[in-house]
């Protein structure tokens, strides 16, 4: 039996291109206080290519986060399954090939940016050598060069949340998972931070799950834009992105752009 | 503008303190508080006097200095470190744990007064050295009296975590004892703080108190009373007030290590 070796599942999955798979997946939070169940979610199938760009949009209640957080297997789903390169998301998780960037940065106030970064890799075990050397690399990659021995009330909102995302990537995650982590933002960092998030896509060559309320945001970033309506949180449309790579804020001067963004937010139901 | 607003603030928190301190001392030493108190000099000596009786006696009063700081400190040890243990316990255990501590807080209650008798008499068979055995009884009255405040403090510490830093943890499938070590434990070291600014001035009354009932005549404490009941109040005055200096530098000292192990947090 053991002499026949099988080939990896994840071979085949990894070729067919689709690196997340859900199906039919919901989500039901029972209510505690006696009232009836909520459907977070309920029947969500989608996939995810590897290397694709997709963002979550939708209001508040729509099970965005729910479906992100579930894709992380920090959420069980009631029914319906997810394989992320055709092995459960725990598999996945225990390997440590997620990184995720919540909504508030989660930094450690008792560590510099530098130590923060560092902190996942000391979980799993990496030399002193090699994580001093890959935290370096990350700074650079968010632009925090020279912030590196700042504690994290001495950095800005948005140089907290590049710090977040630099730890998130010092791992080499094969997925990044991105939950509203500019929403804490002004406009201005938030604009900066997209086109910064999205040349370090075209550099890190990651999956990105990116969940945001934010249409244009949505639009300028992804290859693909998941709308979710809530009551019962679903999927009500997928639009595909056609505006070219790379792109720059100037694309949302664009009528294509605007027509995008139109196409969205006319996909939402029952606001 | 607001930096010299801040550092008024620093400033004045060390200024007004020691404006009040110097104006009670003008005070005292110009006999314009006999007068408002109705004292004389034999029960309120004057503090030139304190202070020469503090200067000649010197090599004496250190010795019961020594005598109380070790049991001030030996006790703040060994209660901060139970309490610490049982706040991880209870953080371990939280079902029971929150409860349990609530149930602990009951013995702060306890007055030292009604505690320090009874240890003397339950260790009373610990050494035949007299000095030995009532510095294991006074040292066991301020474990018991720091032990609360750093256990509940510690609980808090311990489980009191930000939003996301679990799932954080969780989403790099961190082991219970390394989000022990990584996020709970350095968590928790404000909390411990927190206890100690309480439990550094309350082991040095605990130690002093203690001093009272205890069978071996030594410590700063004790030379209070022993002087008050051979009516030297100047000796007495003296003690008090080495006493009180005992205070405020441990509290100093508590100060420093916080400014430098909490340097960089909020």
């Amino acid at each position: 039996m053991q002499a026949i070796r099988k080939l990896p599942e994840t071979d085949a999955v990894v070729n067919d291109g689709v690196e997340i798979k859900i199906e039919n997946m919901s989500v039901r939070f029972s209510d505690r206080t006696g009232g009836g169940a909520i459907d977070a979610l309920t029947n969500v199938s989608l996939d995810i290519r590897q290397g694709e760009f997709v963002s979550l949009v939708g209001p508040s209640g729509c099970g965005k986060t729910t479906l992100l957080r579930a894709i992380a297997d920090l959420q069980e789903p009631t029914s319906g399954s997810i394989t992320v390169r055709g092995q459960t998301p725990r598999e996945i998780r225990l390997q440590k090939k997620f990184g995720i960037v919540f909504q508030n940065p989660v930094l450690y106030d008792w560590r510099t940016a530098r130590r923060n970064v560092c902190m996942p890799m000391e979980l799993m075990g990496i030399p002193k050598q090699q994580r001093t050397a890959t935290v370096s690399e990350m700074l650079d990659m968010v632009n925090l060069q020279g912030f590196g021995f700042k504690y994290p009330h001495q950095l800005s909102g948005g140089m907290q949340q590049r710090v977040g995302i630099a730890r998130a990537l010092a791992i080499k995650p094969e997925i990044l998972l991105m939950d509203e982590p500019f929403s804490a933002l002004d406009e201005f960092t938030k604009e900066k931070l997209n086109e910064e998030l999205l040349s370090i896509w075209s550099k890190a060559k990651k999956t990105i799950v990116f969940v945001t309320h934010n249409i244009s945001e949505s639009v300028f970033l992804s290859d693909r834009v998941v709308v979710l309506s809530p009551h019962p949180g679903r999927i009500s449309a997928i639009v595909d992105i056609t505006l070219p790579r790379p792109r720059h804020l100037a694309v949302k001067d664009t009528p294509e752009f605007s027509a995008l963004v139109s196409k969205v937010r006319n996909s939402f139901e029952g606001v | 503008m607001r930096n010299w607003k801040e550092s008024w603030n620093r400033f004045s928190t060390v200024f007004y303190p020691i404006l009040f301190g110097a104006l009670m001392i003008t005070l005292w030493q110009t006999g314009i508080l006999h007068k408002i108190l109705g004292a004389d000099t034999f029960t309120l000596p004057m503090p030139h006097r304190i202070y020469t009786i503090i200067k000649e006696n010197l090599p004496v009063i250190m010795q019961n200095v020594q005598a109380t700081l070790i049991v001030a400190l030996g006790g703040l040890f060994l209660g901060s470190l139970l309490g610490y243990l049982l706040g991880v316990v209870a953080a371990i255990f939280t079902k029971w744990g929150k409860g349990g501590l609530t149930l602990a807080s009951a013995f702060n209650a306890i007055p030292i007064i009604a505690i320090a008798p009874i240890l003397n008499n339950l260790t009373k068979d610990v050494s035949p050295n007299a000095n030995i055995r009532s510095m294991v009884a006074k040292i066991l009255v301020v474990t018991i009296t720091s032990t609360v405040a750093m256990s509940v403090n510690a609980y808090r510490g311990l489980t009191e975590i930000k939003p996301f830093s679990m799932d954080l943890m969780r989403s790099y499938a961190a082991t219970e004892r390394q989000i022990f070590w990584k996020l709970r434990l350095p968590n928790s070291l404000p909390f411990i703080f927190t206890a100690l600014r309480v439990s550094v001035p309350g082991c040095v009354i605990s130690a002093l108190v203690s001093e009272y009932f205890a069978e071996y005549i030594v410590g700063v404490g004790r030379q209070i009373r022993e002087n008050i009941v051979l009516a030297q109040y100047a000796t007495a005055w003296a003690y008090i007030s080495v006493a009180c200096l005992m205070g405020i530098a441990l509290y100093v000292v508590l100060l420093i290590f916080e400014s430098i192990l909490l340097k960089g947090r909020k």
